[in-house]
């Protein structure tokens, strides 16, 4: 019998049999496979079934097939030996647990920041019905598309007769600068108090689509007229004590919307709980919508061709309704009600997209985009993928000297699984304290990236299971990442070489990937050095370009209009003028350039029939508005004094868009805004100046006089000492006007406010890119110093030999300015490709010159260099007979 | 000695192995009992009921030498103990007091 015995079965039954009984399992099973006398495919079936019975519990090995161990004094000795090896190496620990310590607490904070930037208005039981409606602007050529938060006045109850899927339908009129007037009882003195915003005309409605709760009253009394719902801190601040505010009377002084100037008299009944601050509809007052003549202006008005300024519409679709159907039928339902030239749409945007809508904006001006939530999620992971490196460069590198520790156990009887254990202990040792540690530093850094972005969040390990669940998810996840690989490597050792100390020359694999780690690190480091300074770059581009109009030494004072007010208009201007200091003074609805408080008009030209397809921003102001602000005429003059509108003033853009090249022909031609309720020539051209953000190139541009529009007074100052005429000035107004609430704003903080989130993003990646160069110098500091160590008889035997202090430091940084090299060759497209991007959203965008990259890459050579020559240095000066005196 | 109970097949086993005595093993146990029940009987069966027996202390087993046949594995030699002996003889007594307690039963015609 010379047939072979199945290899599978076999191997199977020497796999799960039991040691001491396979000699006579095994055997035996062979004696009868060879005593067979059946064929030999028989012989291997039956071989088969035969080790298949064998398979039972009580031949099988143990599953611990190991000697038992101790499991819980290897812990402990793990635990224990982890703490040992920290403390002999301090240098190498520090260094570990600053670096992660610092990813961690980037990575945490950024977490935090979107954790509270997703929450916004999240807390809404009804969000995933909610909606708002959008005007859908479709300009001159059909690619350029806008859309406005405003909307028509007739659309609220236009909606709600004709769409039976709207559950609920809420107007809501957002004011802004209104001046309240509050009186405890009638004997008390009146206190004048002035919201910029936060005061919202609105019906009982909206707080069945929005969940923001009563503490007292009813949102049923914003039926009535003349009523008003307070927050809790505001009935404070106006009453003292919110249970006062209950049934307590206000004034609401020039209030509400442009044509309305009277004053009104609200009842509170009702306050609201504490507004969340992650919310983007941040409501001071609620006043009931048909307070004044805007209910009225709703039921009557018919004007769908135009978006009434601060003028919002919110839905609640009823439980199945899908959005899409909705908007076909919104927009079939546009096109029936507006006329036939106008091609703008209206479209429904969920709730839960308003608040990373950075280009329609909201209430709060806290908009984020999923972009720059993206970009922040990006840089918490390579920053933290910085320090993980930095662990794993570090570890690898002390492999060497850790080689006869190895040995020894492997000789003692460890395994590698064992020692993979002990070394991921010891990693995860390294990240709890690190862990640990970056909780301080975000718990003590957390106000001051509160106030940089402005901000209030909180952070309280204790309170959120989600912050907990983070920290647990990071020690995990970090602790994998930085552990696993060197764990890997040291107990690859062979105890034979490592007890023979020939581990000392080190693999070159090891060397070769920890190169490209450290390629890595200064890839992502240079990159957002590089990023960085075109952001800054660019930002001082935007404060410093020439507006087309003079910006400095202008200070705006908020100043709505009223039949009072009207008639002091000309006193103000008379004695403001008389200031040592003032230099002219002029009304105006707004100032030149704004963000997104313009009214925007479509228009007929010349007596045509139909409209332009383009709108023209449309301001108000007197004849000193040009003078005031350094505009330029190019052809015609200035507007001449009148409180009714009686010419027009249009610049180059709006001029173009009509298709005339020569300034002198659109001179006295008549425009017609506003369904014809204003006609008048044009008496001059305007050179065209930036009127909006630098996001956008200038704008069709109307200017016409009309004193019931005006909302603010332009104070052109004198550069030499602005403070004493800023209170003369002041001073006046508080004397002219008893109880007037006197704010003044300058235009050019205004203007840096526009770019407000350009700012926060350069002052975060500054931060960040510090945060990425910081902890690659770490670890090359790191490796650096180690290198230093190894070396130490080289670098004593080449001095011995002749090399001169110069020599041995170019030797030790030869190496690494060239990783620095390759990661900057990389870098820079990388970082060229993402910045040239984000530039594209600036119509005016600097152009990135090549010194950005060469002075990134410089800042990152010359700082390596710094970090390792230190080091270099240190090892090139040691005296050759130290090192060299012990074999 | 916790377990003084013996399952059939395993007093089968036993009997072969006393029988057997000093050439027991795994292969020669089943030889002999597919010879005498006439039935085909499992290795694995035999190396169970040896296991079990051995825990219970009714057999010994030494190893034995290398064969070539066995493709360089022992043979693992089986004896009976005196307790497996002392099971034997409880049985047997058993059987036969219990077979002479049998009245004569006529089962003729």
């Amino acid at each position: 019998m010379n047939a072979k015995l199945p290899k599978w079965p076999l191997l199977f039954l020497r796999w799960f049999c039991r040691e001491d009984y396979l000699d006579e399992i095994e055997g035996d099973l062979t004696e009868i496979f060879h005593r067979q006398q059946h064929s030999p495919a028989k012989a291997r079936r039956q071989f088969l079934f035969n080790v298949l019975k064998h398979f039972r519990p009580e031949f099988m090995r143990s599953i611990n097939l190991k000697p038992q161990y101790n499991y819980k004094a290897m812990i402990r000795n793990y635990f224990k030996t982890s703490f040992r090896n920290l403390t002999r190496n301090k240098g190498y620990a520090f260094i570990n647990i600053a670096g992660l310590a610092t990813g961690i607490a980037v990575c945490m904070m950024i977490f935090i920041i979107i954790q509270y930037q997703t929450s916004f208005d999240a807390f809404h039981p009804k969000k995933d019905r909610a909606y708002r409606v959008l005007t859908e602007y479709h300009h001159e050529g059909a690619a350029n598309i806008t859309y406005d938060k405003s909307v028509p006045y007739p659309m609220p109850v236009g909606l709600k007769a004709n769409f039976p899927a709207i559950a609920e339908i809420a107007p809501v009129f957002a004011s802004h600068n209104d001046e309240l007037i509050v009186a405890v009882d009638n004997n008390a003195p009146q206190k004048h108090f002035k919201e910029e915003r936060g005061l919202f005309f609105t019906d009982p409605s909206f707080f069945n689509i929005f969940n923001f709760p009563l503490l007292a009253g009813s949102y049923g009394s914003l039926k009535d007229r003349n009523t008003v719902l307070l927050t809790k801190e505001i009935a404070e601040k106006y009453f003292g004590d919110w249970k006062l505010a209950m049934g307590n009377t206000l004034k609401l002084q020039s209030g509400g919307f442009m044509f309305d100037h009277s004053t009104e008299v609200l009842k509170v009944t009702g306050i609201l709980a504490t507004i969340p601050a992650n919310t983007d509809f941040q409501v001071k007052l609620v006043v009931s919508m048909r307070t004044s003549y805007l209910g009225t202006l709703m039921k009557e008005s018919t004007t769908w061709n135009e978006a009434a300024p601060d003028f919002g519409c919110y839905i609640l679709l009823s439980p199945n309704t899908s959005a899409g159907n909705f908007n076909q039928q919104l927009s079939a339902y546009a096109k029936k009600v507006k006329s036939a030239e106008n091609k703008d749409n209206y479209i429904i945007q969920a709730v839960n997209d308003i608040h990373y809508d950075t280009q329609t904006g909201n209430y709060s001006n806290k908009a984020i985009s999923h972009q720059l939530l993206n970009v922040l999620w990006l840089i918490a992971a390579f920053i933290l993928a910085i320090a993980c490196v930095n662990f794993i460069n570090l570890s690898t590198a002390q492999a060497v000297n850790r080689s006869k520790e190895v040995g020894v156990r492997k000789v003692l009887g460890s395994n590698k699984f064992q020692l993979q254990i002990q070394f991921i202990v010891e990693t995860f040792l390294i990240v709890m304290i690190a862990v640990i540690l970056a909780a301080g530093i975000t718990f003590v850094t957390m106000p001051y990236i509160n106030r940089l972005l402005e901000l209030s969040l909180s952070f309280s390990i204790l309170n959120s299971s989600t912050i907990i669940l983070f920290l647990v998810a990071v020690t995990v996840a970090v602790t994998v990442l930085a552990g696993f690989y060197p764990s890997v490597v040291l107990s690859r050792f062979n105890p034979i070489t490592a007890l023979k100390s020939k581990l000392a020359a080190g693999t070159t694999k090891g060397i070769s990937l920890r190169r490209g780690l450290v390629v890595f690190q200064f890839i992502i480091a240079q990159s957002l050095i590089i990023g960085t300074l075109i952001i800054v770059k660019q930002m001082d581009y935007f404060i410093n370009q020439p507006l087309g109009f003079d910006k400095d030494a202008v200070v705006n004072v908020p100043y709505r209009i009223d039949s009072i007010r009207i008639s002091k208009m000309d006193y103000i201007k008379h004695q403001l003028l008389s200031i040592n200091g003032v230099q002219a003074v002029s009304f105006s609805s707004n100032t030149p350039v704004e963000d997104a408080n313009d009214t925007w008009s479509t228009l007929k030209f010349n007596h045509d029939i139909k409209e332009e397809d383009f709108k023209a921003i449309t301001k108000f102001a007197d004849e000193e508005y040009v003078p005031a602000y350094k505009l330029t005429l190019i052809a015609g003059r200035n507007l001449q004094p009148s409180k009714m509108t009686r010419e027009f003033l249009v610049n180059e853009s709006l001029m173009k868009s009509l298709g005339i090249t020569n300034p002198d022909d659109i001179l006295n031609k008549e425009i017609s805004i506003w369904n014809g309720n204003i006609k008048c020539p044009v008496v001059g051209v305007l050179k065209d100046f930036n009127n909006r953000s630098f996001r956008n190139s200038p704008a069709p541009l109307l200017i016409a006089t009309n004193v019931t529009m005006y909302n603010q007074a332009t104070i052109k100052l004198a550069t030499t000492n602005i403070p004493a005429t800023m209170q003369a000035i002041k001073n006046l107004w508080e004397q002219t006007l008893p109880g007037f609430v006197f704010e003044s704003r300058f235009l050019d903080d205004k203007i840096e406010s526009f770019y407000k989130q350009e700012n926060q993003l350069a002052q975060l990646y500054k931060i960040f890119a510090a945060i990425a160069i910081f902890l690659s110098c770490l670890g090359l500091y790191g490796l650096a110093s180690f290198m230093a160590v190894q070396r130490v008889k080289e670098v004593g035997i080449r001095k011995v030999l002749g090399a001169s202090t110069a020599g041995i430091v170019y030797l030790f940084t030869k190496e690494f300015v060239i990783l620095i090299a390759i990661a900057f060759a990389i870098a820079t497209p990388i970082a060229w490709y993402y910045m040239h991007t984000w530039l594209q959203d600036y119509v005016y965008r600097i152009t990135i010159s090549w010194w950005v990259f060469v002075a990134g890459g410089l800042a990152a050579i010359i700082i390596a260099l710094t970090t390792i020559s230190f080091q270099a240095i240190k090892a090139a000066r040691a005296n050759p007979v130290k090192s060299l005196r012990t074999e | 000695m916790k377990h003084h109970s013996i399952g059939e097949f395993e007093e089968l086993v036993l009997l072969s192995v006393a029988a057997l005595h000093g050439e027991a093993y795994g292969v020669s146990i089943q030889e002999s009992l597919i010879e005498k029940l006439s039935k085909n009987i499992n290795i694995s069966a035999v190396h169970v009921a040896l296991k079990r027996m051995e825990d219970k202390g009714f057999v010994r087993s030494r190893f034995g030498g290398i064969t070539e046949d066995r493709g360089g594995r022992r043979k693992k030699y089986y004896v009976i103990t005196a307790i497996g002996k002392r099971i034997l003889d409880n049985q047997y007594e058993l059987r036969t007091s219990l077979y002479k307690m049998i009245p004569k039963i006529s089962f003729g015609r």
